[in-house]
């Protein structure tokens, strides 16, 4: 498997998608796991969704991310960019996908 | 000497060359290998290329619109604008021809909010790209239409943004610590005049009450078939199309014959409202691509310069706070604002409500009322809150005419107080025949 391929969301896919994506990115650092990431709105998850291996958005918007049916493991968070509640929610799907 | 005359005139003339040249900065200040330099200067150049693509879909969309409206509606010299401030900074990049400056403004803006968060009690770091873009735009606009040029526009831009950049997530930190419950992150977005004005309005409402604050939006039960509105294109959709249905129902099938051709002209309008959805849609792609270097290089270097620096982020990282309210605040502002259009009706330019800024901007607001009063607060204050949206840019729009732009005006407040500022400076300077 090559690099992690992580999608983050939010509603127009540019400010807050983008401030969780450089979270993220400190904590898989962290982590020591190798990964690519981007950001795009809700409006486009169904069909960005294919070129990635996880989505991480806000919680608000668990429904419609689910009901887009991506099939990927997703994480949805409280707080955004806060960096402790990412690495303790996205720690266990790394485990399952054998990352970690 | 030749040559560089040459490569003045034809490629550093070229807005999307500098935009180039400022993320090659970023990029190589990080030390950066030379192919994700390479990389990232091409994909920064392509979103200014993409952003220049979508607005004129969407130009092309409302000047349709503002034809419909002034044959509807024009004879007693009424005009319509609508309230787009991407649309504001697709105009102002492109046909205006003011991209290059905007650009440097906005390096300049991260270079002066570096320096004010470094070195005053205000520490912090703006890191929302695209409304640094949106300051940037509206700085060089009023700079430029006071009559600035070349290196004084870039200065005095950069500084009045980079001011901006710094003090309005300190002027909302009181509220923002509120709903946060702690004081690491900051809000940067460039509606803070009416977050705070709806936090006054909520205010004002508790006292009338007695001082007692009312039951948070959270405490509600809300459909679940509210949560469309979270898809903010679909909302933009939902309101467009029947703006463009009942103007093209006023105006008549014979005035849109010139553009309709064979096309019947109501299924025409309603195609033309989807067109001003997919130019927003295309216009915001470019912006991400646009950014998508400069907002890592700047928070990197940022965050290295300024120990302990807040950051300034989206409005959309406090929706997460209170959800219920976001929803609340996006109604009851879109409400507000169709109470400020009648208003504005009045003025002399009616102003199309910018569904965008109603959904962000409203649901933010929604969250500050709920803060101070409760459900009370995020309703009363939204109400007021969309009212206020209007009327601002409504005084704002005939400079803008003025300066260039058809048929638009600004959305997020802040901005709106930019220009302001920059008229007062200018004519404080007349005053004294400075300027």
């Amino acid at each position: 498997m090559g690099k992690l391929r992580i999608l983050t969301v939010c509603g127009n896919g540019l400010g807050s998608s983008f401030a969780c994506q450089m979270a993220v990115e400190g904590v898989l650092k962290g982590l020591g796991v190798d990964c690519k990431l981007d950001h795009d709105s809700v409006s486009s998850v169904a069909s960005a969704a294919r070129n990635f291996d996880m989505i991480i958005a806000a919680e608000n918007f668990k429904t419609q991310i689910e009901s887009a049916n991506t099939g990927l493991p997703c994480v949805f968070l409280h707080r955004l960019v806060d960096k402790k509640e990412i690495e303790e929610k996205v720690t266990p799907v790394l485990k399952d996908m054998g990352l970690l | 000497m030749e040559i560089l005359q040459w490569i003045i005139d034809n490629i550093l003339t070229q807005a999307s060359v500098i935009i180039g040249l400022v993320a090659l900065l970023g990029l190589a200040l990080q030390k950066k290998p030379i192919n994700e330099i390479i990389s990232g200067t091409l994909k920064t150049m392509l979103g200014f290329l993409v952003l220049s693509a979508g607005s004129s879909v969407m130009q092309t969309s409302l000047t349709y619109f503002g034809d419909m409206f002034n044959q509807a509606f024009g004879f007693n010299g009424m005009s319509a604008v609508v309230a787009s401030i991407e649309g504001i900074n697709g105009q102002a990049m492109t046909d205006l021809g003011l991209g290059s400056e905007i650009a440097i403004c906005l390096a300049g803006i991260f270079i002066v909010n570096i320096i004010l968060a470094r070195f005053t009690p205000f520490k912090y770091v703006f890191l929302t790209g695209q409304a640094l873009l949106w300051e940037s735009t509206l700085c060089v606009v009023f700079a430029w239409f006071c009559g600035l040029r070349g290196i004084p526009l870039i200065l005095i831009a950069s500084i009045v943004g980079g001011a901006f950049a710094t003090l309005m997530p300190a002027f909302a930190q009181p509220v923002v610590r509120k709903i946060t419950e702690s004081d690491d992150i900051a809000l940067g977005h460039f509606c803070t005049f009416g977050y705070m004005f709806t936090a006054l309005i909520a205010t004002i409402t508790k006292k009338l009450a007695g001082g007692h604050e009312s039951q948070s939006t959270e405490e509600l039960e809300l459909p679940q078939s509210l949560s469309f509105m979270q898809d903010s294109y679909l909302a933009v959709m939902v309101v467009m199309i029947p703006f463009y249905l009942i103007i093209a129902g006023f105006a008549g099938p014979e005035a849109a014959a010139d553009y309709a051709g064979d096309v019947n002209y109501m299924v025409y309008a309603f195609l033309q409202a989807m067109q001003f959805v997919v130019g927003l849609y295309v216009l915001l792609a470019g912006v991400r691509l646009l950014l998508a270097e400069l907002v890592p290089a700047f928070q990197g270097i940022s965050m290295k310069l300024v120990p302990n620096a807040r950051p300034a982020l989206d409005c959309p990282v406090l929706f997460t706070y209170a959800p219920n309210a976001v929803i609340i605040g996006f109604i009851c502002t879109t409400i507000g604002s169709l109470i400020g259009m009648a208003i504005t009706g009045f003025m002399g330019t009616l102003v199309i409500p910018g569904v965008m800024s109603n959904f962000f901007a409203g649901g933010t607001a929604g969250i500050f009322g709920n803060a101070i009063d409760g459900r009370r607060g995020a309703i009363i204050g939204g109400i007021f809150h969309g009212i206020f949206i209007m009327i601002l840019p409504a005084l704002l729009s005939p400079m803008l005419a003025q300066i260039g732009f058809v048929n638009m005006t600004c959305t997020d407040v802040d901005t709106v107080v930019t220009g302001f500022f920059f008229m007062a400076i200018h004519s404080i300077l007349g005053l004294f025949g400075i300027a």
